[in-house]
């Protein structure tokens, strides 16, 4: 009896629960806007993948930085952001240019958080971007016209930027803000899709009056960073979006902003007809490393005692996943992607840090992993079919050595340096790992002798697609991890790949493109990495058609 | 980059005054261009550790001109990460950032010691001595990040700012002759106009072009203003007056502050 009515209840649940597959078309930058980067799509399977084959190329003609996007796919048109804003819509079969945007840049402005874009947002035949020099603009999604375009800040005052990908939720347009290594104080912007204006803001440091703003000492508020870089989540049914909020500044020096520091380094669950905190998580209070909690927020349904949970998954800098329920923002659990961490013990039940290895003005401190991050910004993905998590990680180690600092307006503010060092066992590098979500455990692991810097896709052909710095695309055994198929693309990988279909026939398509600010790391300890080529192409992939 | 706010702003003493103008030998100036370069080069994601690349390039083992050095660290490289130190360094601030550049040619692969480099005093803000704290203050008011609705949101002044509306930097001896308040809450709106679409939207707007197939505007609806483009043929009417008042837009300051801003604002104008 019980048992029929716990299935009854999955089943209804499931029922109930976000589908956030994609299928024919991948329409938003986290494939939906729970963010799984898992395709629906079975025709590529392990059985046929070594047949993959290029089906077309497109190639951006802009360099640098890499190509860092996340394509989308509506109705057999894709659309793809390059660094400088540019985007082009191309037809998804062939790869023909049906459009391109170039946006008009001030003759100066600053790139201090690199001349890349990681995406757009389509809704309703409007494409949305944020731009290099803080502005968001909305095109009409056909002919690549400019409906509108409106400052979020001066980019000369603020040093910020926007480079992720906007979300789109009810009719809004949510849209975040580098500048968490500046003296500038992070927020999050909601827009009408239609006509741009301004709808909300929620600060991510609370001002003057506010809960949470006795977290911050003297005015190291308005310079405290929490910069909202990468893109949110949105659940329609609870009404809310999740964002995660980046490290408080100046990263490594804390001296002059004792306290907690919310809400940096926090998940926020904002309602989203008004910007209002419903709950919110802080992973790191008072970060001296500069672990953003900044990454992808992932939706999921899974059954905790034998009870379907909604949950959210989101790995930090610092190395930990994390899972929370996302109805409550209550903790359930958090666990390492990555072998070499010291700047904790671990993380205790209730979600509190244990143990604190803090950097020390004037004298070098070894951290793991390095300011890199444990993983990098690049998403993992989860398999529903599988019932795992895949994500990268990275082994590797720093001296820091923080640097008492006082803020500037808009100016970096990093309150000291670092320099890569290797790990104490020695053996750094990436790795990627299906990882079961609520223990952590590793059902398989795939080395690699460098950093793995691009995002993973998950498809129901029980394949994992990702690729490495050498240009290799491949894929793996979502199973076994064995690797089934590789191809090379000649410049190393910092995207995140896709699959959509196009009348019955499926494809996979990625990014491919060598840059941004950690492959610059890299050189640091891997000296060979500086001759890597840069690109900026996507690559798609299809089986052959008698395959099929 | 020459960003004139930011010079009035602070002036980051990464400089150490006390060695500055003196005459120093090549180590030492190479010392001092070591210090310089770990409070401003090397930090975050910039250069890296003595050089050792990072989101920018590597600068150890590399040769480069002098000539190309200098003028890189004072100008910047428009539209990069690298911006123009020139407003914040001395000449012999650069000079010893050059010789220390290029004592890394010869390097190996690990810097020095990074303790060698750290516990400097903190670079401390100067503020620009011509300023009296009436302007001061106005200029912070006028570009306040803090508040959502501020006046840089529709005026550019100094370079910073979106220029919706007139250029504040242009008024005449007579507008500036007026008390604050009457200027900045009171003053006939002339350039607004009301538009209305034939989807039966209403709003007050600044008309920048109007061509047989698109109108840009500035919608003033909501702050900030948005740069619209408009298909002519969904624009029913263009009217005016707009029912737009100035007083709307400058909501968010008190009394005293409108003062204070005005302040600046004339100090601008008598600057030109
Ligand atoms: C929402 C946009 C907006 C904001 C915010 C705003 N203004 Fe204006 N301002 C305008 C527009 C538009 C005009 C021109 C009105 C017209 O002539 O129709 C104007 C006109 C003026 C004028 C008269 C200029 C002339 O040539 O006659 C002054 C002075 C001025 N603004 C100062 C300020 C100051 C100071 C602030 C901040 C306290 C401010 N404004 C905030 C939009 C704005």
């Amino acid at each position: 009896m019980t048992r029929l009515l716990t299935l009854s209840l999955l089943i209804g649940s499931a029922l109930l629960a976000q589908d956030g597959s994609t299928k024919e078309n991948w329409p938003e930058y986290g494939g939906q806007n729970s963010a799984w980067r898992y395709s629906a799509l079975d025709q590529v399977d392990t059985s046929n993948v070594a047949q993959l084959a290029a089906a077309w190329v497109f190639q951006t003609g802009d360099n640098d930085g890499g190509l860092q996007s996340t394509p989308l796919v509506i109705d057999g048109v894709m659309y793809v952001s390059t660094s400088h804003n540019r985007v082009f819509a191309l037809d998804a079969v062939t790869g023909k240019r049906l459009w391109s945007y170039i946006y008009e840049l001030p003759k100066t402005f600053t790139t201090f958080y690199g001349p890349w874009n990681r995406g757009v947002a389509i809704s309703e035949g409007r494409l949305v971007m944020g731009t290099l020099d803080n502005h968001v603009v909305a095109l009409d999604a056909k002919t690549g016209r400019q409906l509108w375009k409106v400052n979020v800040e001066d980019a000369n005052q603020c040093g910020c930027n926007i480079t992720a990908a906007p979300l789109i939720a009810k009719g809004k347009v949510i849209v975040g803000v580098t500048g968490g290594d500046s003296a500038h104080r992070g927020y999050l912007n909601a827009f009408d899709l239609k006509t741009g204006r301004h709808l909300w803001r929620f600060w991510t440091i609370p001002g003057p009056g506010e809960k949470g703003h006795e977290t911050w000492q003297g005015d190291s508020w308005k310079f405290g960073g929490g910069s909202t870089w990468m893109t949110g989540s949105f659940d329609a049914s609870l009404g809310l979006v999740y964002w995660a909020v980046g490290n408080p500044a100046a990263d490594f020096y804390g001296g002059n902003r004792k306290g907690d520091n919310l809400y940096t380094d926090s998940i926020v669950a904002l309602d989203v007809e008004t910007g209002k905190l419903k709950w919110h998580f802080q992973q790191v209070p008072h970060d001296v490393w500069d672990w953003d909690a900044a990454y992808e927020i992932v939706l999921a349904e899974i059954p905790i005692n034998a009870l379907p949970r909604k949950v959210l998954i989101n790995v930090s800098k610092g190395g930990y996943t994390y899972v929370l329920d996302r109805t409550t923002g209550e903790f359930i659990t958090a666990w390492p992607v990555a072998k070499n961490i010291n700047w904790i013990k671990g993380v205790g039940p209730k979600g509190e840090l244990l143990g604190r290895n803090e950097p020390v003005v004037g004298k070098p401190k070894l951290i793991c992993p390095s300011i890199g991050g444990g993983r990098s910004w690049n998403h993992g993905a989860w398999s529903p079919k599988a019932g795992l998590f895949f994500t990268t990680g990275i082994e590797w180690c720093e001296e820091v050595t923080a640097q008492a600092e006082t803020p500037s307006e808009g100016k970096t503010f990093f309150g000291g340096t670092f320099k890569l060092v290797p790990t104490p066992d020695k053996k750094s590098g990436g790795h990627l790992g299906a990882y079961e979500p609520l223990t952590g455990k590793a059902v398989w692991k795939y080395e690699y002798k460098y950093p793995l810097l691009a995002s993973v896709l998950a498809t129901a052909g029980n394949l994992i697609f990702t690729g490495d710095a050498e240009g290799d695309f491949f894929a793996l055994d979502a199973r076994s991890g064995k690797k089934l198929w590789s191809f090379n693309t000649g410049s190393g990988h910092r995207g995140s790949s896709i699959s959509y279909s196009v009348n019955g026939r499926q494809y996979i398509a990625t990014p491919s493109g060598w840059g941004s600010a950690v492959a610059g790391l890299m050189q640091q300890f891997w000296p060979e990495t500086e001759q890597f080529p840069n690109g900026s192409a996507v690559f798609v992939f299809a089986l052959p058609e008698q395959k099929r | 980059m020459k960003l004139a706010i930011r010079v009035f702003f602070f002036l980051p003493a990464l400089l150490l005054a006390d060695q500055a103008g003196t005459s120093l030998g090549t180590s030492a100036v190479v010392a001092r261009g070591d210090k310089l370069f770990a409070q401003g080069c090397a930090v975050g994601y910039c250069h890296g550790s003595a050089g050792a690349a990072a989101r920018s390039p590597r600068l150890r083992g590399r040769t480069f001109e002098r000539d190309y050095l200098v003028k890189v660290i004072r100008d910047g490289i428009p539209n990069t990460a690298m911006p123009a130190w020139g407003d914040r360094l001395t000449d012999d601030d650069i000079n010893a950032l050059v010789a220390y550049i290029q004592s890394l040619a010869t390097a190996s692969g690990d810097g020095p010691a990074p303790s060698e480099t750290a516990s400097l005093a903190p670079p401390v803000a100067v503020k620009d001595s011509d300023l009296s704290p009436d302007v001061r203050q106005g200029r912070e008011l006028f570009y306040d990040p803090q508040r959502l609705q501020r006046c840089s949101n529709c005026h550019r002044v100094q370079g910073i700012g979106t220029p919706v509306g007139p250029d504040l930097a242009k008024l005449s001896r007579a507008q500036l002759a007026a008390e604050a308040v009457n200027a900045l809450k009171y003053g006939r709106p002339r350039r607004v106009q009301g538009i209305v679409t034939k989807d039966g939207d209403r709003f007050p707007a600044i008309l920048i072009e109007r061509g047989p197939s698109e109108t840009r505007i500035y919608d003033l609806k909501a702050i900030p203003p948005v740069q619209r483009n408009l298909p002519t043929t969904e624009i029913q009417s263009i009217q005016q007056p707009s029912g737009w008042r100035h007083s709307q837009a400058v909501q968010s300051y008190a009394t005293d502050e409108l003062k204070a801003v005005w302040t600046f604002i004339r100090w601008v104008t008598e600057r030109k």
